[in-house]
């Protein structure tokens, strides 16, 4: 009696491993892939933890802005304050619109900065030879 | 007795590490909480913005967020809703594109539920 009992808990335990195991690889893969399309390498991770961690995409941020060339801060700024004015609650605007507008400039200036820590990263090992 | 030392050397090179780490980030750590506080600032009263981006699969709850109305609007006030916030997000006047498709994409959701 106990044996059975001992085989179905083993059992059991085997397959809950295996779909662990195989949740992980999926994940690991898909987190792969969210990286790869955010430009591949260290920079492409560090984008998708980005947008994993604020909830929207570089791309959407773009798209709510309407800009494409993210390294042009004065267009940037311009469509953000004329955005963020024209949504005030308090002038018949949406203020969910607001919100989004002020998180795809967030989302835009932490790329900016990752951008800028990663420049002035490799500027410093230059300057110092080997690290 | 030998141990005490070592811990203390430990805890010692631990603080340094530590306060190496913060003088080489303040900088970028303090920009960006300025910024922070910046953009809560601004939102005076409603400081608290929604957070992430658009749902991938507009709901009836984030339709009425987006035009400001509640799901279950009558269709006038939808209509007015609607024509309001378009005209100010209007991407010939300076609007984007994006926004404005949500804008109808919201309008759509919540009049076609009414049509069934």
């Amino acid at each position: 009696m106990a044996k059975y009992i001992v085989q179905i808990i083993v059992a059991g335990t085997q397959v809950v491993a295996r779909a662990f195991v195989r949740a992980f690889q999926q994940e690991y893969q898909a987190s792969q892939q969210a990286a790869q399309r955010a430009g591949g390498g260290k920079a492409g991770t560090r984008r998708a933890v980005a947008d994993t961690y604020t909830g929207m995409t570089l791309q959407e941020a773009k798209q709510i802005l309407n800009v494409t060339d993210i390294s042009n801060k004065e267009t940037i700024q311009k469509n953000f304050d004329h955005l963020f004015a024209v949504n005030d609650k308090t002038k018949g605007g949406s203020f969910y619109i607001q919100s989004k507008v002020v998180r795809a400039k967030e989302r835009l200036d932490m790329d900016m900065t990752q951008q800028e820590e990663k420049k002035t990263k490799s500027n410093s090992q230059e300057t110092s030879g080997n690290t | 007795m030998s141990t005490s030392v070592i811990l203390a050397g430990l805890g010692l090179a631990a603080i340094g590490f530590g306060g190496r780490y913060i003088a080489r980030n303040a900088r970028v750590v303090q920009s960006t909480l300025k910024k922070q506080f910046d953009i809560l600032d601004s939102g005076g009263a409603f400081s608290k913005y929604y957070k992430g981006g658009f749902e991938s699969k507009m709901s009836r709850r984030e339709a009425g967020l987006i035009l400001g109305v509640s799901p279950s609007v009558p269709e006038a006030k939808l209509k007015e809703a609607h024509k309001r916030i378009m005209l100010l997000n209007h991407p010939d006047r300076g609007g984007s594109p994006y926004l404005a498709a949500k804008i109808n994409e919201a309008k759509d959701l919540l009049d076609n539920k009414r049509k069934q």
